[in-house]
């Protein structure tokens, strides 16, 4: 055979070689290019799927928001006390009648309260969450300018003692340097976290009546509750529920 | 008779069979390469595209714990998962590494009312129809679909989203199967023996009473 072909023949199975290759590197390394479809298959069709982008608008939202002032059909709500905690100028106490108070709301007040509040204030509410601890960190620190007030103890005696309104208005809309999660948390949900916050209140401030009758109260074990990093001004009141429990 | 011009050489006697060889190969080569190299386990998975803004998965979900739902709020109630917008950010943002550079974007987007340009990583084609939240609420984790996403500072695809794909789970989704509050969970993992892991998928296989339709219509509609 002649030298010429046998090279060749020898380049050209190389060169199959290196499709193979190239597939495999495709497939092992992670892929930072937009991806190519040679084969499109009616993949991207003649529309706006949620959140893309589209030029023609200025802020560049396929997805249009509201005009103000709207409101969609079946939307409308204008039940004060259900939509805002209201009713008449005054802070409700009690649930609006959409709401069954019942073991179950409770339950899913405490799933919804360990997705959207735990974070800053804590498993039970004092005020300790993680992002707390964090941004207290990056605040000794000085890093990028981070301010942070800490969230406020749900046991203290001021909020203790509000009305449920003000508890549902604080979710909704946010206080202060507190943001709101109206937008995030659907109007029953948010319910339910006032009903889990009073329950978890209620928890760190049992009363002798609160136990079930027949019951020793000498014989119960209680836990030690977590220490508090600063402690709050209702200092007297708030930090040993045991004593107060034992002045009534 | 002197020697021919033209005889082939002995060597030549090889072309044929060599022939035949390489026209019985090159299908089968071909064939591997189109059917490897187009697979969206080519070309899908493990895309990564770098975002505008650096958002880390590993941060906020995995050492800080928020769970999913704080910024996947929809996740539970509609098809789509959706990325949060950008005042789900400021929540903390507005105060928490308030003038890093990292979140210009970020505070671009909130002082003008833009929306950040995220960019897109799972995408089915326009004919595909997906549901989130008859997935998560029947106990499908999150993890079966997107990997330890809380363990990602760029999010990866890890699954290839191709309809053989979604249908050799309808066809036996048994081992996906969780209890619905712990699909979020991604480190989830079972405690106990095989035999009670077994059950336990079973378990709520029963008890929701899975069973994923393999219809044309539930994902072409
Ligand atoms: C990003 C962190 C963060 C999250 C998440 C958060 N809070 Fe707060 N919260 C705060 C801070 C900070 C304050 C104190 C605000 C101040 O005093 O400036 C506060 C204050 C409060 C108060 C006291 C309001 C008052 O009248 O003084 C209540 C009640 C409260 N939060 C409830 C909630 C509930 C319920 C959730 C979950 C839906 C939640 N918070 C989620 C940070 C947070
Ligand atoms: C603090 C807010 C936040 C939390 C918590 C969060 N995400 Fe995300 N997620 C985002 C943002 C912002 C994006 C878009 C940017 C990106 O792709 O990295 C995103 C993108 C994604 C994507 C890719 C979407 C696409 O473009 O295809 C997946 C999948 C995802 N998140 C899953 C999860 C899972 C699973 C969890 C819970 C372990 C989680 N996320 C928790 C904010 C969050
Ligand atoms: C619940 C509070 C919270 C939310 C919501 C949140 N983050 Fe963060 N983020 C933090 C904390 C805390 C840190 C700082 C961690 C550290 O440095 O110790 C951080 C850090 C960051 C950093 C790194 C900043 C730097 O300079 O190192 C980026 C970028 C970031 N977040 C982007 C986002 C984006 C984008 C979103 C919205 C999808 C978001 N975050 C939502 C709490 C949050
Ligand atoms: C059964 C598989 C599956 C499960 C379980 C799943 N996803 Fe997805 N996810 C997908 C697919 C498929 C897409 C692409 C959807 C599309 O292109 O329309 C996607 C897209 C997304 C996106 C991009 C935005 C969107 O909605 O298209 C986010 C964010 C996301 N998923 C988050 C999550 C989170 C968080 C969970 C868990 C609570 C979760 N996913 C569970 C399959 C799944
Ligand atoms: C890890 C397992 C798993 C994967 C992967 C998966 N599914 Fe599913 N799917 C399920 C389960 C479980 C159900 C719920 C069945 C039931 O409710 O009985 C379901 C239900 C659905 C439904 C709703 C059916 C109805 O009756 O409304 C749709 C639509 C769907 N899947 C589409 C898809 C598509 C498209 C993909 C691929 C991108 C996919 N699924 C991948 C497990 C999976
Ligand atoms: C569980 C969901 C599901 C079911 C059921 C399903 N498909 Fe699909 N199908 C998909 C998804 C997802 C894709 C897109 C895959 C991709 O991106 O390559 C797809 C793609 C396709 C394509 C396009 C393939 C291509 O690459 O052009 C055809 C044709 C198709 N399906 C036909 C069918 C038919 C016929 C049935 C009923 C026997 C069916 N599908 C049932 C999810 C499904």
């Amino acid at each position: 055979m002649p030298k010429m072909l046998l090279y060749i023949l020898l380049i050209g199975l190389i060169a199959l070689l290196i499709p193979p290759a190239l597939i495999a590197t495709e497939r092992s390394t992670v892929k930072k290019k937009p991806r190519v479809h040679l084969v499109q298959d009616m993949d991207n069709q003649h529309r706006y799927k949620a959140q893309q982008a589209n030029e023609f608008f200025e802020d560049g939202r396929a997805m249009r928001p509201p005009v103000e002032g709207t409101v969609a059909r079946n939307k409308l709500n204008d039940d004060a006390h259900f939509i805002k905690g209201l009713v008449g100028d005054e802070w409700a106490t009690t649930f609006p009648g959409q709401i069954d108070v019942t073991v179950d709301l409770i339950h899913r007040g405490q799933n919804r309260f360990n997705i959207y509040c735990l974070p800053c204030h804590g498993e039970a509410g004092f005020g300790d969450g993680i992002i707390h601890q964090r941004a207290f960190k990056l605040v000794t620190a000085g890093v990028n300018g981070t301010t942070w007030v800490q969230p406020k103890s749900l046991h203290e005696k001021a909020i203790r003692e509000q009305p449920i309104g003000q508890t549902f208005n604080t979710i909704t809309n946010g206080v202060r340097t507190m943001a709101g999660y109206g937008d995030q948390v659907p109007v029953g949900d948010r319910w339910a976290i006032v009903a889990y916050v009073k329950a978890l209140q209620r928890s760190q401030f049992a009363q002798d009546s609160d136990l079930p009758a027949g019951t020793n109260r000498s014989e119960l074990q209680f836990e030690k509750l977590p220490e508090q990093e600063t402690p709050d001004e209702t200092t007297d009141d708030a930090t040993n529920p045991q004593d107060e429990a034992e002045q009534s | 008779m002197g020697r021919y011009h033209y005889v082939f050489p002995r060597w030549t006697n090889l072309l044929l069979p060599g022939a035949i060889f390489m026209a019985m190969v090159a299908p089968l080569y071909v064939v591997y390469v189109v059917a490897y190299g187009f697979s969206p386990m080519t070309t899908d998975v493990g895309y990564a595209p770098d975002q505008v803004i650096e958002y880390s998965h590993k941060l906020h979900a995995g050492e800080l714990g928020i769970d999913c739902r704080y910024c996947h709020n929809t996740v539970e109630y509609s098809a789509k998962a959706s990325i949060p917008p950008t005042q789900t950010c400021m929540n903390c943002h507005t105060q928490i590494h308030k003038d890093s550079p990292k979140l210009e974007a970020l505070r671009q987007s909130y002082e003008k009312g833009t929306p950040v340009t995220w960019t897109r990583v799972h995408d089915l084609p326009g004919y595909a129809y997906f549901n989130h939240s008859a997935h998560v609420n029947r106990g499908v984790s999150c993890v079966s679909c997107h990997g330890r996403v809380d363990r990602m500072d760029v999010v990866q695809q890890m699954q290839p989203l191709s309809m053989g794909w979604c249908l050799d789970c309808h066809r036996n989704p048994t081992e996906n199967l969780r209890d619905p509050s712990e699909v979020t969970n991604l480190g989830w993992s079972f405690k106990g023996t095989e035999q009670e892991l077994v059950d336990y998928h079973d378990f709520w296989q029963d008890h929701n009473n899975i069973n994923p339709s393999q219809d044309c219509s539930t994902c072409h509609r």
